[in-house]
């Protein structure tokens, strides 16, 4: 490589860097040798790496944009909801916490939720997953391509969209596939709809008892020698003469999936993708989580499963003026042809679709 | 004659300046006629009919200035109120600046006041349970936390002999008026020692008039020192840790305990690295924010 400006195309620097990639077993067999992998950027000029970044950052903008674009890229038919019909979901990057107030003067608290590059990746057929229902694997925010398995990138290619942080599995009826490289927004979910939320929980790391399984314990004081915080009998005495498997014990907490369901949608707003989900939500701030409609239906009727076509306007929180803001900047489709289009892409019927300024 | 025609237009509505104008161009019309009051008045009107023959041309009014009653005269002062300040975290800068914006959405509608701990302040609630009653209370903003939309300040008063503290949310829809009777700071940011101080100290009258402030200039600070009951208190405040400078110590204290009491003292604190927070640069961005969607 000499120095200076190297204008290298990015289909040869690629295979530069997947052949690295690939020296990863030792020569000979049999001999304790130093493994040699690379990151990508050792044995490149600071020109190339700049250049390789400015690259992969354009082609992530083409990408997206071609997605935009239903008529470039044709949808998949769209078909009529049916009882018992599932959606896809969303995969979404928890911002924070907030207070919201009903109409009655009630004060709730609100996780917002905001969906960032959310395509869909890839179709799986109902033979090719579990035999029963078809599956879509849904992609959250964009991440860089260089320090990911190759295997894992491909997925990506082939669906013509910019490598994603976190993808997850949703179960999906046959009349709400969606054609992968679909780009998904908040918009997916309205406001009075209940949803689930899953992501990994904050890893507490090893824990005692008390904090892991919610013991009681025993008392501070009263002679107790040494023992405050232990989980005192693990079981019955001689007669199985055994610790039952699944005993709760001290140990690692945190950092396994978790779901919360049955959490309602106060608000979405469509210029940043947020969606304001009531509660809490498990996981720390900035992580991704699995947002997808409810699937336990409660018998409180307020909490059942909302037809999915039309927006219940009661359960509109009014008077919040960004509820349903269709700003310029996410479509930049005005004319009523192009509606119909968009509203193919976003699985819902052209009246509730309103462009505002 | 038009420094008069406008002061009379400030009093005035739009009708009555535009009848005003017209009565005072017929007027005009008609001096020209007479030279002799040509140099009496040196309009430009006047030259302008003097050059030209045509019509005289229109000068449209002043712009009559409304005041508004409803609402005091805004503060001058450079105030950002401190919940628009988002803590140290690592949260994304998008959601404070969606919530900034519910918050200046908020603030159009109802005039939230600069104030500090220590301000007198007068709050009217909605009453949740009885339809269209309003619940009024005065007292001293001992505190004021929270950042974003569930900033909350509390305010302390002692009522028929009794303390009571009321912890109230800026940004709630049941709030109608904030109304600041008396602006002023303290020596301490925190007053939640005048739960342990005499009462005297956080007594005011629900009817007490607004005092008058300059908007411009620095907010006074009221140096007062409180008078505390004997110990013990609430929390231990000689310690270092709440750094208070509002409380007569030497009525209340040996100097011995006040010695004791600096074995709790972090010498460290101030050249913590990892605690600095410099919010200037953010703070005049947010300011500008602020100003800038508040007048739209």
């Amino acid at each position: 490589m000499s120095q200076g400006n190297i204008i290298i195309s990015f289909e040869s620097a690629w295979k530069y860097l997947t052949s690295l990639r690939d020296l990863r077993a030792p020569i000979i067999q049999g001999i304790r040798t130093h493994r040699t992998n690379t990151w990508w950027d050792e044995h490149l000029t600071e020109d190339n790496a700049s250049f390789l970044k400015k690259v992969i950052t354009e082609e992530y903008k083409q990408q997206t944009t071609d997605k935009l674009s239903p008529l470039k890229d044709e949808p998949w038919p769209r078909h009529e909801w049916v009882e018992g019909s599932r959606r896809v979901g969303l995969v979404a990057v928890k911002l924070g916490m907030m207070p919201v107030w009903t109409k009655s003067g009630e004060r709730q608290v609100v996780t917002m939720l905001q969906v960032q590059d959310c395509h869909v990746v890839k179709h799986l057929s109902k033979e090719e997953y579990d035999g029963h229902t078809a599956a879509l694997i849904v992609g959250g925010k964009n991440v860089s391509p260089f320090h990911r398995p190759e295997g894992y990138l491909e997925v990506f290619r082939n669906a013509g969209v910019p490598p994603k942080q976190k993808l997850t599995t949703f179960c999906v009826s046959d009349n709400a596939i969606i054609k992968p490289g679909t780009p998904l927004y908040a918009a997916h979910f309205r406001p009075g709809q209940y949803v689930d939320v899953t992501a990994k929980t904050i890893g507490k790391g090893f824990q005692g008892v008390m904090k892991r399984w919610g013991f009681k314990g025993q008392p501070a004081s009263h002679g107790q020698t040494k023992t405050h915080r232990r989980p005192g009998s693990l079981g019955p005495g001689g007669d199985p003469a055994k610790v039952f498997k699944g005993k709760k014990m001290p140990g690692r907490m945190g950092n396994i999936y978790d779901t919360t369901h049955g959490l309602k949608v106060w608000r979405v707003n469509t210029k940043y993708n947020i969606l304001y989900v009531n509660g809490s939500v498990p996981g720390h701030r900035n992580c991704l989580v699995k947002v997808k409609r409810l699937t336990h239906t409660h018998t409180n009727s307020q909490v059942c499963e909302v037809k999915c076509t039309c927006p219940q306007v009661e359960y509109l929180f009014e008077g919040e003026g960004s509820a349903f803001i269709f700003s310029a900047s996410v479509f930049t489709f005005s004319s009523v042809k192009l509606k119909k289009e968009l509203c193919t892409v976003l699985s819902m019927p052209a009246q509730s679709l309103t462009l505002a300024r | 004659m038009f420094l008069v025609h406008t002061l009379l237009c400030q009093r005035s509505n739009m009708a009555a300046c535009t009848r005003r104008t017209r009565q005072m161009l017929g007027l005009l019309r008609i001096l020209r006629n007479f030279p002799q009051n040509e140099r009496l008045l040196s309009t430009s009107v006047l030259r302008h009919n003097v050059a030209s023959d045509g019509p005289p041309k229109f000068t449209p009014p002043s712009k009559p200035v409304i005041i508004d009653k409803t609402q005091k005269e805004a503060s001058l002062r450079r105030f950002l109120s401190p919940e628009f300040i988002p803590p140290r975290q690592r949260t994304n800068t998008v959601k404070f600046s969606v919530e900034r914006k519910d918050m200046i959405q908020r603030r159009k509608v109802l005039n939230i006041p600069e104030f500090y701990a220590g301000s007198i302040v007068a709050v009217t609630m909605t009453d949740p349970h009885v339809n269209g009653s309003l619940n009024r209370f005065v007292g001293i903003c001992i505190q004021r936390s929270g950042k974003g939309l569930g900033a909350t300040f509390k305010l302390r008063n002692v009522v028929d002999g009794q303390g009571v503290e009321i912890c109230y949310e800026l940004y709630s829809p049941r709030m109608r008026k904030i109304e600041v009777l008396k602006l002023e700071k303290r020596l301490d940011d925190n007053l939640m020692y005048l739960r342990d101080a005499l009462p005297e100290y956080s007594t005011f009258d629900f009817d007490m008039q607004p005092v008058h402030y300059e908007i411009t200039g620095d907010v006074p600070v009221n140096p007062l020192k409180v008078k505390m009951r004997p110990k013990p208190w609430s929390k231990r405040w000689e310690r270092p840790k709440f750094n208070i400078k509002g409380i007569r110590f030497d009525l209340c204290l040996t100097p011995e305990m006040m010695e004791h009491a600096q074995k709790w003292a972090e010498p460290w604190r101030p050249y913590d690295m990892l605690k600095e927070y410099d919010t200037s640069s953010l703070e005049e961005q947010i300011f500008k924010e602020v100003q800038e969607n508040l007048r739209k």
